[in-house]
């Protein structure tokens, strides 16, 4: 489902990704983590076509990320970092505009199921300024699967949901999954990834230092948190 | 205080150069200069036509204006907070999490204003007057005198208006009682011949004969409302929860044949939903056309064989093309970087709203063609019609998503001048000749085309670079 090679991103003297390469194959939960400023945030604009690559290339569900953005984006759910629905459209108008852009049919049914998995049916009608952090995330997380997506890709998807709607969603996205689903969502914190993630990659400094399956770390008796805090402290003094 | 006040002068030069660069905007007010430069020089040339009382007048004027729509868009009570403060993490934001009162930071944030506006356009407008003077053999001493009587003028329409935006924030039925007061006092004054220019724009008197009696005058119609304002200011927090039902899909059925229907719904809900509503179009839209069309009936007394209906055309069509500043105000292509949509396909969306709302001003030149000029009303329609679309296709191409933040910086105010005033000024010119000539305006339509044209690709290729 996403093919990234030797993806590089500059943006001046600065470094945000380096020659970065993986693949996440169809049915995978693939968390990518880092500590802040690690260049997860970078790496998932580009695997979106929402900034092109200064080298390397992207291939997300069989289109170049770069060569055809608004094809990958017309394809994939996206929850971007910052949740940003416009200020004066309602929670259920969103989704309806959201639907129109994606051309989507059942518009009620599909907004219905999102308020209910999610429980903000009641924060329907309020404008999306009003709306609290963490209900402006549920929003833009039902934006993202409204349309049923083969693949989601999503920056930092539980980080303002309480920890019942933390677990709500952690459920979805392994049911997702397991029904043939795709994701590759990114997170600096480990216990998520953890818990849910069937292969993970450890980004620092805008390189890859790690990618493999959980259980490489798990079956070994090993803690993500203390191999994570191993390899970035390494690769800091190195 | 004076903190509080240094901190927002700060920001709002970190928020302006941050996006076109320290010295794209430091030289800003070298553009005013010079171009308040170049027009004080070509005065004389116009001298019988324009009397030099009726320059000082129409400038005037226009520094009154000014401060109305820096004030109406600065500060339009409750929409002062929740516009521009609720949505992003200003100074003025701070009476939530520090102990700083909401009073002190809205008499900072009024100071604040009145000193960033001053040095942006007032005072490089006078400077540039005051260069001129030695060559058009005016005396120096205008200079300095132009700039107070500019400065006041400024100061009056900003109080003036966040007076009125105060008491809205408070209640509409309380402005819509002291406007309806005001209007019978100012009719009663009228009635008994006690309204003349200098007694209801005072810096204009100060201007013509400096004197305390009207520096008194004007200093009390500027600090009477600030005070009043500052003094009940009420700021209502975007905590207060709105509900609305779904009125999106109903607007974007009725569009539909329009394309991008939900995008122009959006649009729609945007302008009537943010705070001000109808009041926002009162105050930055139909209060400065209603003050232009008085000031063209005062002007027409100086200039024989003008008509005030094309010119009043011409500049409705260059104001409307700040309806497209409303359009955009709430939107950014972030909102849509994520789904499938282009950036042309925002701008055009923006377009076809833009059309739309066009309708207000088309209906304005219609009253005032009722009110005189009736027999021009063909050409001024077409005058309109080209200028506005000109000026939008010049906004378009120069600022793209972006007209509120990009027309401050210098090279961009400058394109923009460059591009506007040559076309208006030929323009005004042809349609005192003789009215008919306003329909040469639709040539305008083609320069117009072509710049819609480049500015979608440009845009594109700003807002997602790269691609």
């Amino acid at each position: 489902m996403i093919e990234a090679t030797e993806l590089t991103k500059n943006y001046g003297n600065v470094t945000a990704v380096n020659r970065v390469s993986f693949s996440v194959a169809e049915g995978e939960l693939f968390g990518l983590l880092g500590p802040n400023g690690s260049g997860k945030t970078t790496m998932i604009r580009m695997l979106t076509g929402q900034i092109p690559p200064t080298s390397g290339s992207a291939r997300v569900m069989g289109l170049d990320a770069a060569d055809d953005p608004i094809g990958v984006r017309g394809l994939v759910g996206i929850i971007p970092e910052q949740e940003t629905p416009p200020s004066f459209l309602t929670a259920e108008e969103y989704l309806h505009f959201v639907a129109s852009i994606r051309n989507l049919d059942s518009i009620d049914e599909r907004c219905d199921r999102w308020f209910d998995l999610l429980e903000f049916g009641d924060k329907r009608d309020v404008l999306c300024k009003d709306l609290s952090r963490g209900t402006r995330q549920k929003l833009m997380f039902s934006q993202a699967f409204l349309h049923e997506p083969k693949l989601a890709l999503i920056d930092e998807p539980l980080i303002n949901l309480d920890p019942i709607m933390q677990r709500t969603v952690k459920d979805f996205l392994q049911e997702y999954v397991h029904n043939g689903g795709t994701v590759f969502f990114s997170t600096h914190i480990l216990e998520i990834a953890e818990e849910i993630c069937d292969r993970i990659g450890i980004i620092h400094n805008g390189r890859l230092l790690h990618s493999g399956p959980i259980e490489d770390l798990t079956g070994s008796g090993r803690h993500l948190e203390s191999f994570f805090l191993d390899l970035v402290r390494g690769d800091t003094g190195a | 205080m004076p903190d509080l006040f240094l901190a927002m002068m700060k920001e709002e030069w970190r928020i302006h150069s941050t996006i076109f660069g320290s010295l794209g905007f430091a030289l800003f007010p070298a553009v005013v200069a010079f171009f308040a430069f170049l027009g004080s020089l070509t005065l004389p040339l116009f001298r019988d036509a324009l009397p030099y009382a009726a320059v000082a007048l129409l400038a005037q004027i226009l520094f009154l204006l000014m401060g109305v729509m820096v004030g109406s868009f600065g500060l339009m009570g409750r929409e002062f907070m929740n516009r521009r403060f609720g949505q992003a993490s200003l100074v003025a934001y701070a009476s939530r999490s520090l102990p700083v009162s909401e009073r002190r930071i809205f008499a900072a944030f009024l100071v604040k204003d009145t000193v960033y506006y001053i040095l942006l356009y007032v005072l490089p407008f006078a400077v540039g007057f005051a260069a001129a003077t030695p060559f058009i053999s005016l005396d120096p001493a205008w200079g300095p005198l132009a700039f107070v009587s500019l400065t006041l003028a400024f100061l009056m329409g900003l109080s003036i208006v966040c007076f009125l935006s105060t008491l809205y924030a408070h209640s509409v039925r309380l402005l819509t009682g002291t406007v309806v007061v005001l209007g019978v006092l100012a009719l009663a004054a009228l009635r008994l011949g006690a309204i003349t220019v200098s007694t209801v724009l005072p810096p204009y008197a100060f201007f013509l004969d400096p004197g305390p009696g009207p520096l008194a005058l004007a200093l009390l119609l500027i600090l009477v409302p600030s005070a009043v304002s500052v003094l009940f200011v009420t700021v209502e927090y975007p905590d207060r929860t709105k509900r609305f039902n779904n009125s999106l899909d109903p607007l974007a059925e009725r569009l539909r044949a329009l394309g991008s229907a939900h995008f122009i719904a959006k649009d729609a809900l945007d302008l009537l939903r943010s705070e001000g509503g109808a009041g926002k179009v009162i105050f930055s839209f139909l209060l400065p056309i209603g003050l232009i069309w008085v000031c063209l009936q005062v002007l027409i007394r100086f200039i024989p064989g003008i008509d005030p209906l094309v010119v009043f055309a011409v500049l409705l069509g260059v104001i409307s093309a700040t309806i497209y500043n409303w359009l955009t105000e709430f939107d950014s292509f972030t909102s849509y970087a994520f789904l499938p949509v282009e950036v042309s396909e925002v701008i055009d969306s923006k377009l076809k709203s833009y059309a739309l709302l066009g309708l207000l001003p088309v209906a304005v030149l219609a009253l005032a063609a009722t009110s005189g000029g009736a027999g021009a009303f063909l050409p001024a329609l077409a005058a309109y019609l080209s200028v506005s679309a000109y000026t939008l296709a010049v906004t378009v191409y120069l600022t793209g998503l972006h007209p509120n933040v990009m027309l401050y910086s210098a090279g961009v105010f400058l394109r923009y001048l460059l591009a506007i005033s040559p076309a208006l000024l030929l323009l005004i010119f042809a349609s005192i000749l003789d009215p008919a000539y306003a329909f040469g305006s639709l040539l305008l339509i083609v320069p117009a085309a072509l710049l819609l044209s480049r500015g979608r690709t440009k845009w594109q290729a700003w807002e997602m670079p790269g691609y």
